[in-house]
């Protein structure tokens, strides 16, 4: 195509037209190369996905809310309704209002306490002489890895009446009901946010160059005034920070149908899940409390907004000077070893010795004989391995498509003054909230329509849909987490590869991919290790005869198989976690070495 | 200033991604379509269970007949969700579930093939379970509930209902959430059909709340607790119960005891009203299968600690030695068509009294 428009200025054809027609015709012929037809339908394609594969499904299912007669949905004895309320109003009152009420609150403190472990975690280890700082970024992987309901079962096993902490002698009562209520449940949901913050502010603090701390230390600041200067040039991680960790308390189930729901403390992804799997199930009843949830997101949204409202944040440019690691003295040491233990012992050492010594114990956890039947028969049964492998294909699939459509989220969103962006913001975090039982059930409404048969595509319980919507349900937290580390990105980074010549794509990978690499890495991990354990879309959407993981280890929870079901988790935390250390160990050997070094701060 | 000048290569990623997604569904759909050419002569026969022996159950059937099988092997709850959300336009061939009380709820829907009877010889729990307009058809029976212990904790359990409502087993008793435990509603329901209505029922719940009754989520964890000492007395799915008290994994302390009455609870299999006919007949070859004596096999030996430990429907074929007799038993049956519509009420009563 390139050719053609070189042809189309040499002489001879262009005699047969107006000299004018020439360039118009070049024009043409240019517009028409193939990457310049991507470029141009790139974006417009771009929103057509996320409508079709994020908006339409949370709309199909929400709308339900005010239309139970659309998918022929009504509950049953409630008859057939275009249009009514009651559902909402349903959802403010009696026990969906006070697990409501109970989300809201939970999930801001655990969004707050996300931010105030993980934030000094990320300083640590990527601003100072922390020993071991090295391991904290794979280590945040494994709290990451952890579905949120085998920390809890872990703490429920120690704490709960004649759990271990009695066995071994520890009589306190008040330890059980602190953890068997709500501060255990902001406690856990609070860790499980630590990543995220991690995340969002490692990139954060990858764009901050030494420029400004020295800049203020060379004007007489002291530390905490330095800090000061620094927080707010931050603010755009640790409000994506705050925001994600608000989204994903909300939306959790994994702590809010065990340790809360053991601890009769309501919270709304449980009453949605019962109204949901009640037979026959009420989609209207669980969309109207969907409904809330999403509007809940408005809340870290706009405060977002207004904090960064009318600011840029643009800092890392090609003059960005590498970060020195401050000197931690042997008590600062002693403090942040201590303290970076504690996080550890609570978020991991505790489930970690629930999940394992269940899969260890035959007898339903009924004494401390340990056997290893629990794995020998996981390894005698064919179908037992399958899905992992399945999942571990699955998540590889997903995780590389999202992390492509997740970093064109998030520089959409750093484009911070278009409608479009905030649109998308709102859209984005949104999907975020509702939780994926309500969303896969918007796919199968969505997706299942006659109509789509009539057209010969078939694609529910097909292993596509299912990537599709592992796809677009992790797109979201992908987006929020990549916008900190693209939004500091200035445009003079490739304007300057391409004032050398180089092509369009040559200047991105030159001028930007290596100071994103790392994000985009993390990001990829952090959507594979939620891909690899999900179970709520992978229940409603798995394609027959393929079951993934999680579906699996479920079958065997509920088939009075507990304890190869534990086993089985164990074996697949364990699988994912290998699959960190793998494409950790892979970035650091085959990555230029220019690449590990720009935003890593490792120098000192 | 806004970086517009990085629009471009936005507009290229979006474009590379749009297109992996556009190949990745193509793959998909040239997939499905030469699968489907593949296999027209007989049509894949998409089976959705929650039964511990249907992987096995469906090897066999697809040996024994060479039809394609796909098997959706679920909790009956995500079952259920994806058939009624999926109603407009269904993927599933025939439904294999416990509880009789799920199938009628379909059955009133009108979602069920009726006046289907495989050619087979009833036993009593048989013809007690079959419904009056062949809608779905039994594969065999638990009991809902037994009442598991530990005997060297508890020498002397409860012999009838009214005993566990005694402060003698104040905070010891443990059942199972009917919003989470597909076998726990027909326990409830049984237990009002017995006590002569809803309200009664709802009373003696009430009381055994105010006796200190711990609600887990399903049979496991219920099992768990009372393995772990949290309480002395569950009251759980026989088939679970009896699994828990022998073989690899198990706790042989643990006992399993009935209370009169006891409720009846089918596994049954019910056809999609709507399937294709060709997938319709395959449904009914299956059913035949699973009743056949090769399929009984099968049952009795895919799932030997837990789903296994059924009591046949059929004449002629014996219980595992590992289930106690029925002889000194009293069961119930419950009408599922008049309970079943009350399935959503109930459980939602009960989720606000008594789980709470």
């Amino acid at each position: 195509m390139t050719i053609t428009t070189e042809d189309a200025s040499a002489p001879g054809p262009a005699a047969a037209g107006p000299g004018r027609r020439r360039p118009a015709l070049s024009t043409w012929t240019t517009r028409l190369a193939p990457g310049r037809i991507a470029a141009l339908a790139g974006k417009p394609i771009f929103w057509v996905l996320l409508i079709l594969f994020i908006l339409v499904p949370c709309a199909s299912s929400l709308v339900l809310t005010i239309s139970p007669h659309l998918f022929d949905q009504q509950a049953a004895g409630q008859g057939p309704q275009w249009f009514t309320l009651t559902y909402l109003r349903q959802a403010f009152t009696g026990t969906t209002a006070v697990a409501i009420t109970n989300s809201l609150w939970v999930s801001g403190a655990a969004a707050a306490l996300g931010l105030a472990v993980g934030f000094p975690i990320a300083w640590l280890a990527n601003r100072t002489t922390l020993p071991g700082h090295r391991f904290v970024a794979g280590s945040m992987w494994l709290v990451l890895l952890l579905p949120s309901w085998l920390p809890a079962l872990g703490w429920e096993r120690i704490v709960q009446a004649d759990g271990v902490m009695y066995r071994l002698g520890l009589d306190w009562p008040w330890v059980t009901h602190l953890i068997m209520g709500p501060f255990g449940v902001v406690m856990l949901l609070g860790l499980r946010s630590v990543p995220f913050t991690y995340l969002a502010v490692t990139a954060g603090l990858a764009g901050l160059g030494q420029e400004f701390e020295d800049a203020a230390r060379v004007h007489g600041a002291g530390r905490a005034a330095t800090l000061r200067l620094i927080w707010p040039m931050l603010a755009p991680a640790i409000w994506s920070a705050l925001a994600i960790n608000f989204a994903e308390s909300i939306s959790d189930f994994g702590v809010a149908a065990t340790l809360a729901y053991n601890s009769n403390f309501s919270l709304a992804t449980y009453q949605l899940y019962a109204a949901i799997n009640n037979f026959p199930p009420s989609f209207p009843a669980a969309s109207a409390m969907g409904v809330l949830l999403v509007a809940a997101v408005a809340i870290p949204l706009a405060l977002q907004a207004r904090a960064l409202r009318g600011r840029s944040y643009q800092m890392l440019s090609g003059r960005t000077r590498q970060a020195v690691r401050r000197r931690l003295g042997s008590r600062g040491k002693a403090a942040a070893l201590s303290g970076l233990a504690l996080f550890y012992l609570v978020a991991l050492g505790v489930p970690g010795f629930g999940a394992v010594s269940a899969s260890l114990l035959g007898d339903y956890g009924g004494s401390f004989s340990i056997t290893w039947a629990n794995y020998q028969a996981l390894f005698h049964q064919a179908d037992q391995l399958g899905p992992l492998e399945r999942s571990i294909g699955y998540g590889v699939v997903s995780a590389s498509v999202t992390v492509v459509g997740g970093f064109i989220a998030a520089w959409l969103l750093a484009q911070r003054r278009q409608k479009s962006s905030r649109a998308l913001d709102f859209m984005l975090l949104a999907a975020v909230a509702l939780p994926s039982v309500v969303f896969g059930a918007g796919y199968i409404f969505a997706f299942n329509l006659p109509l789509w048969s009539r057209l010969g595509i078939n694609l529910y319980q097909t292993a596509t849909l299912l990537v599709i919507a592992y796809t677009a349900s992790s797109l979201p937290t992908n987006a929020r987490v990549l916008v900190g580390a693209v939004s500091q990105l200035q445009p003079s980074l490739r304007d300057a590869a391409r004032t050398h010549g180089a092509g369009e794509m040559m200047a991105w990978a030159r001028g930007v991919l290596p100071i994103v690499s790392r994000p985009l890495t993390m990001a990829w991990l952090l959507t594979f290790c939620g891909v690899f354990l999900e179970l709520p879309l992978s229940q409603l959407l798995y394609a027959p005869s393929n079951p993934p993981a999680s579906v699996a280890i479920q079958d065997n929870l509920s088939n009075y198989h507990f304890g190869e079901g534990m086993a089985q988790s164990v074996l697949a935390v364990a699988i994912a976690f290998a699959a960190v250390g793998l494409v950790l160990g892979g970035y650091r050997l085959l990555a230029p070495a220019g690449w590990r070094r720009i935003g890593a701060a490792s120098r000192g | 200033m806004t970086p517009f000048t990085t629009r471009p290569k936005t507009r290229v990623l979006a474009s590379a991604l749009a297109l992996g997604v556009v190949a990745v569904a193509g793959c998909s759909s040239s997939g499905s379509s030469s699968a489907t050419t593949a296999s027209s002569a007989k049509v894949p026969l998409v089976v959705y269970s929650a039964q511990g022996y249907d992987h096995a159950m469906t090897a066999a059937f697809q040996k024994a007949t060479g039809i394609q099988v796909k098997l959706d092997d679920n909790s009956t709850g995500p079952l259920l969700t994806q058939i009624e959300a999926s109603k407009n336009n269904p993927n599933w061939g025939l439904l294999w579930v416990d509880g009789a009380t799920a199938f009628a709820g379909l059955d009133t829907q009108g979602l069920l093939l009726k006046g289907f009877e495989p050619k087979v010889s009833w036993n009593s729990l048989g013809t007690q379970s079959l419904p009056a307009d062949k809608s779905y058809t039994p594969t065999g029976v638990t009991l809902m509930a037994a009442l598991v212990y530990d005997k060297t904790k508890v020498t002397n359990p409860p012999t009838t209902w009214q005993q566990l409502l005694s402060s003698q087993w104040k905070g010891d008793v443990g059942m199972n959430d009917p919003s989470q435990s597909g076998p726990t509603f027909p326990f409830i329901a049984g237990m009002m059909n017995y006590l002569g209505g809803v309200s009664k029922g709802e009373s003696y719940y009430s009381q055994l709340k105010a006796n200190g009754l711990i609600i887990h989520p399903t049979n496991g964890p219920t099992l768990q607790a009372l393995t772990s000492g949290q309480i002395k007395l569950a009251l759980v799915q026989s088939s679970a119960g009896i699994g828990a008290t022998f073989g690899p994994g198990s706790d042989p302390k643990l006992a399993v005891k009935y209370l009169n009455p006891v409720t009846l609870l089918p596994s049954a299999i019910g056809i999609d009203a709507k399937a294709p006919a060709a997938e319709q007949k395959e449904a009914e070859q299956f059913i035949d299968f699973v009743l056949s004596p090769a399929g009984q096999k099968v049952m009795q030996t895919g799932d030997p600690y837990g789903d296994s430990l059924y009591y046949p429907v059929l004449n002629g074929v014996n219980p595992l030695p590992e289930l106690p007799s029925l002889a000194s038993v009293k069961t119930q049956t419950i009408n599922p068509y008049t309970w079943g519509p009350q399935e959503g009420t109930i459980n939602t009563w009960f989720d606000a009294n008594i789980v709470k």
